[in-house]
């Protein structure tokens, strides 16, 4: 059997000196899509920063089976490709100027981007129908399309994983369904691994192939969406009342009221 | 901390070049007597400098150096002064700057010696580039520093007798107006005042040693015994009155608008000795801060002052 | 693929401009001066340059010393100090992702005046005349100054970590300057009489004799400007923030140091020759971002060109407009530099992406 996309064992990472992650277990295995939940403050961002090599940390960290702290850094970016809660738009730049950041792994240090660069970027900006936007400031564009080039970056790092803190968060949610169905169709498309981090229940369930419930740096749940999105669970973790409905593809949670 | 800035880099300006005015108690230049006084043998070579032929062409950028050539009989031979040489009045001015010099403007004059008191920006090297001799009369620390320079521009100008005998009437006049002040048992203490904000000069300055001919004792000694601060301290306001001066000397009655009556009306110094008497004396700005020929009218301004004093 | 849309880079339009201000400022500060030169004959003696040619021009030798020895050097220095400020601006303000950057920032202006005001105390101590010739000793002064306060700086960064972000530094480089700058006022209120020299120098001035200050700065130019110019690249990729820089293959952190200490030396160096010339640093990058794009790999460039071009006119200025006397440099920058950019900034406001 080959090595999991990613392996994670008893993961600690304090910040400021308070300990955010305090022994976390996780394994995602080739082309899965894996999402980790919990409350506010549960460590969840900080554990992702912390596989993606990001954060100093004590523990296990392997991709592919190499340690992720062993791994230069270029190869790593093309391993391993991240999305961050808030991307930074630099102000003034264009939109395909900010996906061919993506391809900064390959271009050599004191050379230029070449055609297959070129080519990879305008090949991803085109599958994510911001190839119209190329030419367009990325601060003028709307969030959901501001998302999809953040996606582009990403993408065009050419790794075969995905870490994405939080990709709906800041979108309607007409736009965090669109979001979610482009990861699943390029997640087939190109074979990749999936971890994200998902805050809103109501929909996590249906895309995810298993799940991971973080609470106050512990994995307090894990296996497939049905098993650990559970009222009990919620009740107890997020201190929320809801129903858990079984949809067609995995439970959907709402919300209700006493 | 801005005006006192401002306050002090007057003071220094003035110190440097003087403000505007003239004063017709002055010495009197010697008369334009060509080339007669003393045929001077050229070359002549003072210090590094060595000149082949008399200057015809010299350009000052001093104040003091112009006054200096003027009264020895070069003047003649001048053919540009800078803006701040205000003294003789018939000077050629022009717009030439000694404070931020322009080597090619000061080129386009073709001089053939170049008199300045600072060397500011490397001017004297970019007139060295150009092979223009320059001759520097930097500012005197006494009357010994300010014989010296005259006589310098003297051979250099071919008026070695005239600067010769500019020098001993310099110093018989003021060995006589020093002498016809009487002696005092107890001497009299001074305070010499650059600018409003109390920056002041000690004994050790030029200034100085002119007050120390006749035995005034500068009470802003203390405040730089070992001249640590260049001799231009800053007194307090406190220091000051408490040490209690005889006299006060004031050279800033034109920058800076000073008086007899701006000083008295300070507030806390109406127990100053020299206020309750009145003994207050205002100077030519001018005059105070150069050190050329006209030092006599300093000396015979502080004179007059002491004199008036009741032993 | 929509068409026509290239990746940003400097695009030969600019760079032949930035070389074409570059040749007018040359012509311009070599034809003009205080002393009216015939054209023909500066040319011809701009020839006569070249070893092996001596052609005859009509010039005194005291015009033909006039030219080659006052107002060459001067121009090729106004270019290369304008050139040196204009880059290191521009790679503080990628660095520090911070449009105020200028290249006295970390502490290198008040470093350097510092340096300046305690030789020329020490001078007027020793020999009571503050203007007494002053050796190589200010040059010198200015440039370890600088540097040690820049270095002072960077050891006073790490107090936010290890990781010297940005903002640490900058606060760090805030309080080394309040410090120094103290030290400085005190130092000249000591010394009332150094006042004019150190105004003087503060104030920036480009007035050279012959080819030895350009001979002090060209090397820590080419320096500065081959590691400057080689992280063109990191500079955009840095604009994300250090975080997402990392996740992207980069060492944040190295590009960070090796920028850092290629423009402080850089400035270093600019400073110990010609004073404290402001606003070259920060205006003439932000013009050529509002210009010619934001990326750095048109930004960096382009700066040394049009910054020295900028410059070395501003020098010409310097020494033509106030008649017979010098109008200190650091006046002319701030004079026309402002509104210029004022006017550039409103320009850019309104002009599409």
């Amino acid at each position: 059997m080959s090595d999991p996309a990613i392996k994670v064992q008893d993961l600690r990472v304090r910040l400021d000196g308070t300990r955010i992650v305090d022994g976390v277990d996780l394994d995602v295995s080739r082309g899965e899509w894996v999402t980790v939940i919990g409350p506010n403050g549960a460590g969840k961002s900080t554990a992702l920063r912390a596989i993606g090599g990001l954060l100093p940390f004590t523990g296990t960290v392997e991709l592919n089976g190499t340690p992720v702290d062993r791994l230069h850094r270029r190869e790593r970016a093309k391993t391993i490709a991240t999305v961050t809660q808030s991307p930074t738009v630099p102000p003034a730049m264009h939109v395909l100027d900010y996906a061919l950041l993506g391809r900064t792994p390959y271009v050599p240090p004191l050379g230029r981007e070449s055609a297959t660069d070129l080519a990879a970027v305008e090949e991803v900006l085109e599958s994510l129908d911001v190839a119209r936007f190329a030419g367009r400031r990325l601060e003028t564009l709307s969030g959901g399309e501001r998302q999809r080039v953040f996606l582009a970056r990403a993408l065009a790092q050419g790794a075969g994983i995905l870490l994405l803190d939080e990709p709906t968060s800041a979108l309607d949610i007409g736009h965090q369904q669109e979001v979610l169905e482009l990861i699943d169709r390029l997640r087939a498309e190109r074979a990749l691994t999936v971890l994200t981090t998902m805050h809103d229940l109501t929909t996590a369930g249906e895309y995810a192939d298993r799940m991971v419930l973080l609470a106050e740096g512990t994995v307090v749940a894990a296996g497939t969406a049905r098993e650990v999105l559970t009222e009990e669970n919620l009740a107890r973790h997020y201190r929320v009342r809801v129903r858990v409905i079984e949809g067609d593809h995995g439970p959907l949670v709402v919300p209700v009221r006493a | 901390m801005r005006p006192m800035l401002v306050a002090a880099l007057a003071a220094t300006t003035l110190l440097i070049t003087g403000a505007c005015g003239g004063n017709d108690e002055a010495t009197e230049p010697s008369g334009s007597t060509p080339s007669s006084a003393g045929a001077a043998a050229y070359p002549v070579t003072v210090g590094a400098l060595t000149l082949e032929k008399k200057p015809e062409k010299i350009v000052s950028l001093s104040a003091t150096g112009t006054e200096m050539l003027f009264a020895i009989g070069a003047g003649e031979q001048v053919t540009a002064v800078d803006d701040q040489s205000t003294y003789p009045t018939d000077a050629p001015r022009t717009n030439l700057s000694g404070l931020k010099p322009n080597a090619e403007a000061i080129a386009a004059k073709d001089p053939d010696l170049v008199v300045l008191s600072n060397d500011i920006d490397k001017i004297v090297s970019q007139l060295d580039k150009l092979k223009i001799p320059v001759f520097l009369v930097a500012a005197a620390t006494d009357l010994g520093g300010t014989y010296q320079e005259i006589g310098d521009l003297g051979t250099l100008t071919g008026h070695r007798t005239e600067a010769e005998a500019v020098n001993a009437k310099m110093k018989t006049d003021i060995d006589k107006i020093v002498k016809d002040v009487p002696a005092r048992n107890k001497p009299l203490s001074y305070y010499y005042e650059l600018d409003p904000t109390l920056y002041t000069v000690t004994s050790k300055t030029f200034v100085g040693s002119i007050f120390s001919l006749f035995g005034l004792a500068n009470v802003a000694d203390a405040a730089d015994p070992d001249g640590a601060r260049g001799g231009y301290p800053q007194l307090s306001a406190e220091a000051l009155v408490k040490s209690d001066p005889d006299t006060i000397f004031l050279a800033d009655t034109k920058c800076c608008q000073q008086s007899v009556q701006t000083v008295s009306a300070r507030k806390g110094w109406s127990t100053v000795a020299a206020v309750k008497t009145k003994q207050i004396y205002p100077l030519d700005d001018d005059i105070a801060s150069r050190w050329g020929p006209r030092t006599v009218d300093l000396v015979r301004a502080v004179a007059d002052a002491v004199a008036k004093v009741p032993s | 693929m929509t068409p026509a849309v290239r990746p940003a880079g400097l695009r030969a339009g600019w760079l032949a401009g930035g070389i074409a201000a570059v040749l007018v400022a040359l012509v311009a500060g070599l034809a003009f001066g205080s002393v009216a030169l015939p054209p023909a004959g500066v040319a011809i003696e701009l020839l006569n340059l070249v070893p092996g040619v001596h052609l005859h021009s009509g010039l005194s030798p005291r015009e033909v010393a006039i030219l080659t020895e006052l107002r060459l050097p001067r121009v090729v220095l106004g270019l290369l100090v304008g050139g040196l400020l204009a880059l290191a601006g521009a790679a503080y303000q990628g660095v520090f992702r911070n449009p105020l950057a200028d290249p006295h920032l970390l502490g290198v202006a008040a470093g350097a005046g510092l340096g300046v005001t305690l030789v020329i105390s020490l001078r007027a101590g020793a020999t009571g005349d503050a203007t007494a010739n002053l050796p190589i000793g200010v040059p010198a002064a200015a440039f370890a100054g600088a540097l040690l306060a820049v270095g002072l700086t960077w050891l006073l960064g790490a107090a936010g970590g290890r990781d010297r972000s940005p903002a640490t530094l900058i606060l760090a480089g805030v309080a080394v300057s309040s410090f120094l700058a103290a030290g400085q006022t005190y130092l000249m209120q000591q010394h009332v009489e150094t006042l004019r020299e150190v105004y003087s120098w503060l104030l920036g001035r480009l007035a050279t004799a012959g080819w030895h200050d350009v001979l002090i700065v060209l090397p820590y130019a080419v320096v500065t400007a081959v590691i400057v110019l080689s992280q063109r690249r990191e500079l955009d990729v840095l604009t994300v923030g250090d975080e997402e820089a990392t996740s992207l293959g980069l060492h944040p952190q190295r590009s960070r140091y090796l920028l850092i200490v290629a423009a402080s030396l850089g400035t270093a160096a600019a400073v110990s020759v010609s004073g404290l010339i402001g606003f070259v640093g920060i205006i003439v990058p932000h013009t050529m971002r509002l210009l010619a794009g934001p990326s750095y790999r048109s930004v960096l460039p382009l700066s040394v060109l049009f910054g020295g071009a900028f410059l070395a006119l501003a020098d010409l200025l310097a020494r033509t407009a106030g008649g017979q006397a010098e109008i200190p440099i650091g006046v002319i920058t701030a004079f026309f530099g402002a509104p210029f950019f004022i006017v550039v900034l409103r320009r850019g406001r309104g002009g599409a992406s």
